[in-house]
């Protein structure tokens, strides 16, 4: 049985079709990441398939429970911590583990046991009576990511979870989520507008654009698939960029190129050797290189071949990040 | 798990953040106290004349726990709204408690404040000498209304609130008692007044709550006058009740 199942999932806001039609089958215990930018339907499928909001149209199971039909038994099974880590400020830390624990119908001793681990896993110990709103934006992610696994669930939704944050509490973040899914089983559904963050967490994953899922794979396939090299060239001139584009794309052996911010990027089987033959053919043609470089495929160049751009990363105010 | 304990949980928790931030509590006793000050200062000595009524004081006690509940209500809108904009809502509607009493822990908790108030403005109107003619049977009547009362007004704000998640709409829709409250008998009786405040205060379901608690402190009981003033705040109940369902439903759809 797969953990997350979907056909079809598809949310309309009036005109806007924020999720278009999407299919999902996740398998039990994975660490699924669903990369795009912002606005490109990631948070609108997360609050479908948790059951914040009804879809327009399609269907999906969590845990094998129909979200629309056995909406309470799926809220039981699952964990979700969202993009805006939705904690209250006013109280602490414990009394909101506390309360989320009661919510979920744990009782006396195990609750209390339980909140105490979790605060133990994320490092909170020290700072559990304080106010909320004396948190770090770092103390706030992990408390959340803590009252999302109060009740044991067997599937987290974590949107976007480390948006916003320093590099130390992205770390922290990383090292629970593979904790959870390595050491507990736990089937982790992961947002992310972040590729490196897709690159080390992912066991699978799904680009979305548009509300539409344009690609599909693990990490590696993915970067496999496109079986090349990649050669970013720039060219001294803006104005003749277009026309670099057209001579390298006339160079022996290279089998694609695309223009994307102010670059060509070239994909070729063997970067090295032809990096010289690209040079010498502008140098030919008459068009001064300013900068050029050779890579393996990334992940970024999968969203670009796959969407024709690179991922813009937005980043929220600095106020919302902090230290762990 | 089950509705009422969570209605129990999220009172508690609601109640927590209202100890913890005594300005705002403090806010909600001082205004009515004031106009119930300033009312009786400078109309009550008159009152027995123009209006017929005796006790001014007595009469206006119930004037300030509306007010006051007003208020409680008023910053209860805004609590909902801030649960939502930090996204705490959310974190409530995904667990699988009753959706229903997830708001209603809120609305409970405003019933509780009002309840609170209501005891302190009875003690200032008993420290005025307003008396209680039907006594400690009738004090609790009077905070047992009071209670219900909040919860119900409490539940318009609610319904404001979790239908357009804007704080200054949720503050306009605590005020939407003040119009309720003027074109009542909130001041003199009705028999004073011109004929068609008459028959606005006559269908205005405040009337017979006020008329209910005064009846409570200053005439002795009344089962005609304690029935209305129930059948108002039940009336009052249901349609916030079912206006909050539906802005419930709304949002979560």
């Amino acid at each position: 049985m797969s953990a997350i199942w979907a056909e079809g999932l598809t949310k309309h806001f009036d005109e806007v079709r924020a999720v278009d039609g999407i299919d999902l089958d996740i398998a039990p215990g994975a660490i699924f990441g669903f990369l795009g930018q912002n606005g490109s339907g990631k948070t609108t499928t997360i609050r479908m398939l948790t059951t914040l909001l009804r879809p327009t149209a399609g269907a999906a199971r969590v845990d094998g429970l129909d979200i629309l039909a056995e909406a309470r038994a799926v809220r039981r099974r699952i964990g979700v911590a969202l993009q805006e880590a939705g904690l209250d400020d006013i109280q602490t830390g414990r009394e909101l583990l506390t309360l989320q624990a009661r919510l979920f119908g744990l009782g006396g001793g195990v609750r209390r046991e339980r909140v105490d681990e979790l605060l133990a896993v994320v490092d909170l110990e020290d700072a559990a009576d304080r106010a909320i709103g004396t948190y770090s934006g770092g103390m706030k992610r992990r408390l959340d990511l803590a009252a999302a696994l109060v009740h044991r669930p067997t599937i987290i939704f974590l949107d976007e979870p480390t948006t916003g944050l320093d590099p130390v509490s992205r770390e922290a973040i990383w090292r629970y989520v593979n904790r959870l899914s390595a050491e507990e089983g736990i089937t982790v559904f992961l947002t992310t507008q972040y590729l490196e963050e897709a690159d080390r967490l992912a066991h699978d994953l799904a680009i979305i654009d548009a509300g539409r899922i344009i690609a599909r794979g693990s990490p590696a396939e993915m970067k496999a698939s496109i079986g090349t090299d990649v050669v970013t060239v720039r060219v001294a001139a803006a104005e003749a960029l277009d026309r670099a584009a057209e001579v390298c794309g006339a160079v022996p052996a290279v089998e694609r190129v695309q223009v994307a911010d102010g670059a060509a990027v070239v994909y070729v089987p063997d970067g090295a050797r032809a990096v010289a033959r690209i040079v010498l053919a502008l140098d030919d043609a008459g068009i001064e290189v300013g900068d050029i470089s050779i890579s393996h495929p990334s992940l970024d160049d999968v969203f670009l071949q796959a969407t024709g751009y690179h991922l813009q990363v937005e980043e929220p105010p600095a106020a919302e990040g902090g230290a762990a | 798990m089950h509705a009422l304990a969570t209605i129990y949980f999220l009172t508690l928790r609601s109640l927590r953040e209202a100890v913890r931030n005594p300005a705002q509590e403090v806010g909600n006793i001082f205004v009515p106290l004031f106009f119930f000050a300033v009312t009786v200062g400078s109309i009550g000595s008159i009152a027995a004349d123009a209006f017929g009524i005796d006790n001014f004081t007595g009469f206006q006690v119930p004037v300030a726990i509306l007010s006051a509940a007003s208020s409680i209500s008023s910053s209860a809108g805004l609590g909902t709204i801030t649960d939502i904009q930090r996204g705490y809502f959310d974190k409530l509607l995904l667990t699988p408690a009753p959706r229903s009493a997830i708001v209603l822990g809120r609305i409970a908790a405003d019933g509780v404040r009002a309840l609170v108030i209501t005891g302190v403005i009875v003690v200032v109107g008993l420290i005025f000498r307003t008396g209680f003619d039907t006594g400690v049977p009738g004090a609790l009547l009077l905070l047992a209304g009071s209670f219900f009362f909040g919860m119900a007004y409490s539940g318009f704000n609610a319904a404001v609130a979790l239908r357009t998640g804007s704080p200054q709409a949720a503050a306009a829709g605590g005020l939407l008692l003040f119009p309720l409250i003027f074109l009542s008998t909130a001041f003199a009786p009705k028999e004073v007044f011109a004929d068609w405040l008459q028959v606005l205060a006559t269908i205005n379901p405040i009337t017979y709550i006020l008329e209910a608690q005064r009846s409570l402190i200053i005439e002795g009981w009344n089962g005609l006058d304690l029935l209305r003033g129930a059948a108002a705040v039940l009336g009052f109940g249901i349609a916030s009740f079912v206006l909050t369902y539906l802005a419930l439903r709304w949002r979560t759809s």
